[in-house]
């Protein structure tokens, strides 16, 4: 519904709202154009001081523009909040930025070639014993309600996890790197030693966070889930199963995670809602 | 004893949620009893409208149409809004100074 005023707004009121309108995401569009509409023509009205007028109008100018960014980048958020590739971009973005802070210290591509000869080396072989450590720490695995989960769904779960291990792995040993180059030219040895010792607690904890993060997702759309709640009571902790559970924005699933782990309740449980089941009852 | 968290508030969104709740209610109204500039109020109001704390609504066309004027989009402080206020003006002594209550 276009908004009817009582009398128009100046031409250039009408080009600014035009031209910024673009910024706004379609849906909301026509309601942005009518408040704003409404907003500038109480600010022209006819018994405010012209003046005055004119500079709130430059003011307000900015309020536009600021309103339209905020739709703009809310509407992404809410699009990509919690996705995969929202994860994936992030850590890409670190990666990059660690180059760049490499390239920066270094003083070129050759002389950084040069400088991660070695550690990268020392990264090649580290690597698989960091990932075999992890492995063999991350007890927690979920176990699905049942099989039906599509060989799609999984296949794109595992490549998701191995892009995030290796952009996190990749991500300890870049930082690893820029954090003891300053030292490289006069304690090599040093070093060489704090890197090796900085690249794996880092790498540990990283690939920690990339096990909770990938317990946490949903098992279809792979976003985070959302909404945890407390389920249980704490002290019936032998008697009855207490823990938190977590909900997928999206309708997927629901994750059980138990508060401890005993012989009965080990692992966490992906529950998918049975819609066939719903619509017949 | 309640256990919702009233959420931590900026300054400036502690101002506008006073404003809103001593009874200005329009985005222009808040930027002048405020002095923030526009930049500032607008995207503020949308999020305080998306954590909940203020819902906002059109005036009733027909009230609009009889003054002259088009209708325009006002903002009510909602139930968590006023607790956040109240929470903030705790935190914020001065805030209560600073906006003069709206003479009806």
């Amino acid at each position: 519904m276009s908004p009817r005023l009582p009398s128009p707004l100046p031409s250039f009121d009408r080009n600014l709202l035009r031209a910024v309108a673009a910024i706004v995401p379609p849906p909301e569009r026509e309601e942005w154009s009518r408040s704003w509409q409404a907003e500038l023509w109480h600010v022209r009205h006819p018994n405010r001081n012209r003046t005055v007028a004119a500079r709130v109008i430059a003011d307000l100018s900015l309020g536009i523009l600021c309103d339209a960014l905020w739709l703009r980048t809310e509407s992404w958020r809410r699009l990509l909040s919690g996705t995969a590739i929202f994860c994936l971009a992030s850590l890409l973005l670190l990666d990059v930025l660690s180059i760049v802070m490499a390239l920066a210290l270094n003083g070129g591509w050759h002389a950084t070639a040069l400088y991660l000869g070695a550690p990268f080396k020392r990264f090649l072989v580290e690597t698989p014993l960091v990932i075999f450590v992890t492995f063999a720490i991350a007890c927690r695995r979920y176990i699905a309600q049942r099989s039906s989960s599509r060989k799609f769904y999984w296949v794109r779960r595992r490549l998701f996890f191995a892009a995030k291990i290796l952009l996190s792995l990749l991500l300890a040993f870049l930082l690893s790197v820029d954090v003891c180059q300053p030292l490289h030219a006069d304690f090599p040895v040093t070093s060489e030693l704090l890197q090796v010792f900085l690249f794996t607690i880092v790498a540990l904890v990283a690939l920690r966070w990339v096990f909770t993060d990938q317990e946490q997702r949903c098992k279809q759309c792979l976003r985070t889930l959302s909404t945890p709640a407390r389920v249980g009571r704490p002290s019936h902790n032998f008697l009855e199963w207490n823990g938190t559970e977590l909900v997928c924005k999206h309708g997927h699933g629901l994750l059980s995670v138990p508060e401890m782990e005993s012989s009965w309740c080990r692992s966490s449980r992906w529950l998918e809602p049975d819609w066939e089941q719903a619509t017949t009852i | 004893m309640s256990t919702q968290l009233s959420p931590r508030l900026s300054h400036s969104a502690a101002l506008i949620l006073k404003a809103l709740s001593l009874g200005y209610c329009f985005g222009f109204d808040v930027m002048e009893v405020t002095g923030l500039p526009s930049g500032t109020v607008y995207p503020a109001l949308r999020r305080l409208e998306r954590d909940e704390l203020v819902e906002s609504k059109w005036e009733p066309e027909a009230e609009a149409t009889l003054n002259q004027r088009p209708a325009r989009r006002y903002y009510q402080v909602t139930r968590q809004g006023k607790a956040a206020a109240l929470a903030a003006t705790q935190r914020y002594p001065l805030l209560a100074h600073l906006v003069p209550e709206k003479r009806s």
